[in-house]
């Protein structure tokens, strides 16, 4: 249990290229953060440094108030799950993950009792006596938690460790992991390039792109106000909508002109609109596919033709074009529709779609940024 | 037509069989004759040792007379001497340079440091150079060193170790194999570079670790020119290939010949166990489970 503490991490390798620029985050203690991101946008690589894995070009690493810099990852009291697992094959399951208490000369009746106690939690106790190689995914992962589990180290580092794993496994393992954060209660730094598991795991997102921060923040946070356009369209699936268009102020009235319609902006955002004091400007209208509704014939509505429908089970994705030839994703639960509708909605079919203005975001065409929540 | 079209797939198929039957025929037949080629040498010289009537080369294969005079008799030259110095030599060797080549191998796989791959490049071309080319220099420096002649051994060991190092080829290649994530896995559990090295890389790698061993034997065992130029003709310097040569000059073939056979016997015992207790941990996959698979 330890706070961590990163002060202009950077990762420069060998042959010049920046991995991790200016990484700055504090990680309270028992804090679950996740870094999210891209492949190759730096977050495993920051992770890596935290661990000791790779070297710190320039910054400092700080575990429990302590600098870390230099210290072997032995040294660092840290506890690491990897994507691939890393399990030794020579060893059995109950070596494997006695291996670092036998490194620390702990008594072999304590080691046994830590043992079976992390296998019990994990459900793997039948296992014990094979090798990994007889082992599915699953459990290997499970193995490879429970190695990291016994040695109650200060930070817990997980790098993408669901991975592997076929989709249902992972929602099952990714409640799990709730589960075993909620019983080991310590700190927790997490690595995933699937938004969803950052999303429903983390305290707080780290959210990466070629090695900057774009977003810090709780779930809730970088979904309802993200800061530019990447973060907005990385967290939530399928993706939201980015619609270039005009924002138009009169007094103290705001418009947007998707596709030329012109939508009223109203309540809370107009209040914060207007509080930024936003003057008219070209900006990128962003709004989520399950924010978006099949309208009747109203006049603030966005004329389209269908031209995909995706049956998920519970809701249909709408993919639609609209005149100017722009995609959008509408995302609409199946229990709105009646058998009727339903049938109705098939290639070629002329719909009309709107938005409410509270679920607008409006991004600076030029800069990226949301005019609001930018800063 | 088309009934051509479907009997003859079913004609070429039998074909198929019939022709695979007679490849394998020709090939085990033509093994078994090389096998017995490379056999008969063996087992002339096991019958010889056994030869008591006549102690020259003769014409014949099966002894008239059987029993175990040579190998008495090699007692009371110095054979037993020349036996240790190899047996030692040899295994001082085994031991050293298994150490070095496999320590240099995990360097090599797993650090990265400065001027890496110039050193590999460059060991690979002096690789390229006979040990030979070295000798009359080797021999000034051992001389200096008091390192030749009666006190041989020591100075073979020095030889056979020197340039161990540059063996690395093939555990390297080994290595590389194993995925680094173990590595980094271990570390993290508390593991130094050396526990490791000790406790994860080497036994995962238990069929290139009994391979550099034997090779590492096997070399100073069967050596005869560093060890001939070394002794120089001091018979207590000598390793069992020198010594033993010397039976097969011309005045002293006709009284040692079945001693030399029975001496050859004796040198291929050590070489054989070794061979036949570690012969399954060449075929031994062991990296089975270690990452996704």
């Amino acid at each position: 249990m330890a706070s961590v503490k990163l002060t202009d991490v950077k990762k420069i390798y060998e042959n010049k290229v920046t991995a991790v620029h200016d990484f700055n985050l504090e990680i309270a203690d028992k804090e679950f953060v996740v870094f999210v991101g891209p492949s190759g946008c730096g977050k495993s690589t920051t992770l890596r440094m935290i661990a000791g894995l790779e070297d710190i070009s320039d910054g400092t690493v700080e575990i429990d108030g302590v600098v870390v810099n230099d210290l072997q990852p032995k040294d660092r009291d840290i506890a690491m799950v990897f994507q691939n697992y890393a399990l030794y094959p020579h060893m059995t399951v109950y070596d494997n993950i006695a291996f670092s208490l036998r490194l620390q000369k702990m008594p072999e009746d304590q080691v046994y009792e830590k043992v079976t106690n992390a296998a019990e939690i994990l459900g793997i106790t039948e296992y014990l006596t094979r090798k990994p190689r007889a082992l599915s995914g699953g459990q290997r992962q499970r193995v490879a938690i429970g190695r990291a589990m016994v040695r109650n180290a200060k930070v817990f580092l997980m790098d993408e460790p669901l991975s592997n794993l076929d989709a249902k496994l992972r929602n099952q393992m990714r409640a799990e992991i709730i589960l075993l954060r909620q019983k080991l209660d310590t700190t927790f730094v997490y690595v995933t390039h699937d938004q969803t598991e950052a999303m429903t795991l983390g305290d707080r997102i780290v959210i990466m792109r070629d090695g900057i921060i774009e977003q810090v923040g709780t779930p809730t946070e970088v979904f309802e106000m993200p800061r530019n356009i990447f973060v907005a369209e990385f967290i939530g699936a399928p993706k939201m909508n980015m619609i270039e268009t005009e924002l138009v102020r009169k007094g103290d009235q705001y418009f947007v002109m998707p596709f030329g319609t012109p939508i009223g902006v109203t309540g809370e955002k107009r209040e914060e609109l207007l509080k930024k004091n936003v003057q008219s400007c070209n900006i990128v209208l962003g709004v989520r596919p399950e924010h978006m509704v099949l309208a009747d014939d109203s006049d603030d509505a966005i004329p389209c033709k269908l031209e995909v429908n995706e049956m998920m089970g519970s809701e249909l994705h709408l993919h639609v074009y609209t005149e100017d030839e722009t995609r959008l994703i509408v995302r609409i639960p199946t229990i709105n529709l009646s058998m009727d509708q339903r049938k109705s909605l098939v290639f070629g079919k002329e719909l009309k779609v709107t938005f409410e203005s509270k679920v607008m975001h409006f991004f600076d065409k030029e800069t990226q940024k949301n005019l609001i929540y930018g800063d | 037509m088309s009934e051509k079209n479907i009997t003859n797939p079913m004609k070429r198929h039998m074909g198929l069989k019939t022709s695979r039957a007679i490849g394998n025929t020709a090939i085990y037949a033509l093994l078994i004759c090389i096998s017995i080629i490379w056999l008969v040498p063996f087992v002339c010289i096991v019958l010889q040792s056994f030869r008591v009537e006549l102690k020259g080369p003769v014409g014949y294969v099966l002894p008239k007379q059987w029993g175990l005079d040579n190998y008495k008799a090699l007692f009371q030259t110095d054979f037993p001497r020349w036996y240790a110095n190899t047996f030692i030599a040899a295994l001082v060797t085994a031991v050293l340079q298994t150490i070095i080549v496999l320590c240099m191998s995990y360097t090599l796989s797993r650090f990265r440091f400065k001027m890496r791959k110039p050193l590999m490049r460059f060991m690979l071309i002096l690789g390229m150079f006979p040990g030979m080319l070295t000798m009359i220099i080797l021999y000034r420096v051992l001389k200096d060193l008091g390192m030749t002649q009666a006190n041989a051994v020591p100075g073979l060991i020095l030889v056979y170790i020197a340039s161990s190092g540059m063996g690395y080829y093939v555990s390297k290649g080994f290595f590389d194999t194993i995925p680094k994530s173990l590595d980094e896995a271990a570390r993290v559990d508390g593991a130094t570079r050396f526990q490791v090295l000790k406790k994860i890389i080497l036994p995962l790698s238990k069929p290139i670790v009994i391979y550099t061993i034997l090779t590492a034997f096997m070399g100073p065992w069967g050596d005869y020119v560093f060890a001939q130029y070394i002794s120089f003709g001091t018979s207590a310097g000598m390793n069992v290939a020198v010594g033993m040569y010397r039976w097969l000059n011309k005045d002293q073939i006709a009284a040692s010949y079945t001693m030399f056979c029975a001496g050859g016997v004796l040198v291929a015992i050590p070489v054989t166990v070794l061979f036949m207790c570690l012969q399954k941990y060449y075929v031994e996959g062991v990296t089975g489970g270690a990452v996704k698979g």
